[in-house]
C-alpha cells in the first residue's frame, strides 16, 4: 500500500466512525487530522507508521470526539434519552458517574410511570386511580382483582382528574431529573471529562 | 522468576499512574499553551512535549481542542500556509481566559497541598540516597 492510500484509508475509517455531528463538523475534523498527518510525516521527523500509531486507531479517535460532544449535548439538552446515554457512558468511570446514572434512571422511570398511569385511565377507568384510606395512599393501576373495589373506607379520590395530575407529576419528575443531572454533571465537570478519558484508557489499555 | 515479573508489573502500574496524571492536566496545559497567542494543533503538541513532560498520545489533543471549542472556551480558524498545508489555529476566548486562570489557581492550590503531604516522603528519599554514597 502506498503512503497515499494508507492515509486515505485511515481518514476514511475515521470519517465513517465519526457520528453524531454535522457533515461540516465531520469534514473539519478529518481535514485537521489529514493536515496533521501530512505535516508530521512530511517534515521527516517521523515515519508515516509512527504518525498513525501516535494517533491510534481511527475508531478510538472518533470515540474520543463523540464522548466529548455527547456530554456537551447532554448539558444543553432536555431529552431524557440523550441524558441517559451520556450518564450511561460516564457511569463506566466511577462511583459518582454511576450514582448520577442511577438517579437519572430512577427519575425518568418514575416520570414515565406517572405518564403511563394517565394514559391507562381512559382505557381502564375503574382499575386506575388514586386510592386513599386508612393506611392506604395508592397511585396505581390494579391488574386482576381490585382489592379496593368493595372496600368502604378506601376510596378513589381523583376520578378523571387523575389524567392531568399524573401528566403533570410525570413531566415535573422528568424535568426535575433533567435539571438535577445537569447540575450534577456541571459540578463534576472537572472530573467527568477527565474521568472519561481515564476510564477509556483503563478500559482500552 | 517471580522477582523480574513483579518489577515489570510495578513499572507498568507506575507508568499508568503517570499517564492518568498527564491526562488530568491536559486541558489546563492546552489552554496555558494558548495563553500568549494562537497556535495550531501540532504546535501545541510540540510545546507540550518540549516544556513539560506531557508527552502524550497525539490523538488525544485534537478531541480536547474540539471539545473546548464547542464549550466556547476556544475559537478556531483555518489559515492557509505556504506549501499548501492549511492549518487550524486555536485561540482562547474571553471565557476561555477566565477558565485558564481558574484552572491555574486550582492547580497551584492542589500542588501546594500535595507538596506538604509528600515532603516527608521526599526528604526520606533524599537522605536514603545520600547515605548510599
Amino acid at each position: 500500500m502506498t503512503n497515499e492510500t494508507r492515509i486515505d484509508d485511515y481518514l476514511a475509517r475515521l470519517r465513517a466512525a465519526l457520528k453524531g455531528m454535522t457533515l461540516e463538523e465531520r469534514e473539519d475534523i478529518v481535514e485537521e487530522l489529514h493536515m496533521h498527518i501530512r505535516e508530521r510525516a512530511g517534515d521527516g521527523s517521523a515515519s508515516l507508521e509512527n504518525v498513525l500509531a501516535g494517533l491510534g486507531p481511527p475508531e478510538k479517535l472518533a470515540e474520543q470526539y463523540r464522548t466529548g460532544l455527547l456530554l456537551q449535548h447532554a448539558r444543553s439538552s432536555i431529552s431524557p434519552l440523550v441524558i441517559l446515554r451520556a450518564t450511561m457512558r460516564s457511569s463506566r468511570t466511577g462511583v459518582e458517574g454511576f450514582v448520577v446514572f442511577l438517579i437519572a434512571l430512577w427519575g425518568y422511570a418514575m416520570g414515565v410511570g406517572f405518564v403511563v398511569l394517565a394514559l391507562l385511565k381512559p382505557i381502564f377507568p375503574d382499575r386506575t386511580g388514586l386510592w386513599i384510606g386508612p393506611g392506604v395512599f395508592d397511585f396505581s393501576f390494579r391488574m386482576g382483582l381490585n382489592p379496593y373495589y368493595r372496600s368502604s373506607n378506601v376510596h378513589e379520590v381523583l376520578g378523571w382528574w387523575l389524567v392531568p395530575v399524573c401528566l403533570i407529576i410525570g413531566s415535573l419528575s422528568m424535568l426535575a431529573t433533567t435539571k438535577a443531572i445537569q447540575l450534577l454533571t456541571k459540578r463534576f465537570r472537572w472530573h467527568v471529562p477527565a474521568a472519561m478519558q481515564n476510564g477509556m484508557a483503563l478500559i482500552t489499555s | 522468576m517471580a522477582k523480574p515479573l513483579s518489577v515489570a508489573i510495578e513499572a507498568e502500574s507506575s507508568e499508568k499512574w503517570e499517564a492518568q496524571l498527564r491526562k488530568g492536566c491536559l486541558e489546563m496545559a492546552v489552554m496555558a499553551s494558548l495563553w500568549s497567542g494562537k497556535q495550531y494543533g501540532l504546535e501545541i503538541l510540540r510545546v507540550l512535549e518540549r516544556d513539560s513532560r506531557l508527552v502524550l498520545a497525539e490523538g488525544t489533543i485534537y478531541p480536547i481542542l474540539n471539545r473546548l471549542r464547542v464549550e466556547g472556551l476556544l475559537r478556531s480558524e483555518w489559515v492557509e500556509a505556504e506549501a499548501g498545508h492549511p492549518r487550524k489555529y486555536y485561540e482562547l476566548t474571553p471565557p476561555g481566559r477566565d477558565r485558564a486562570i481558574q484552572m491555574a489557581l486550582i492547580w497551584t492550590q492542589f500542588s501546594a497541598g500535595l507538596g506538604s503531604l509528600i515532603a516527608p516522603v521526599l526528604s526520606s528519599a533524599a537522605r536514603a540516597s545520600s547515605s548510599r554514597r
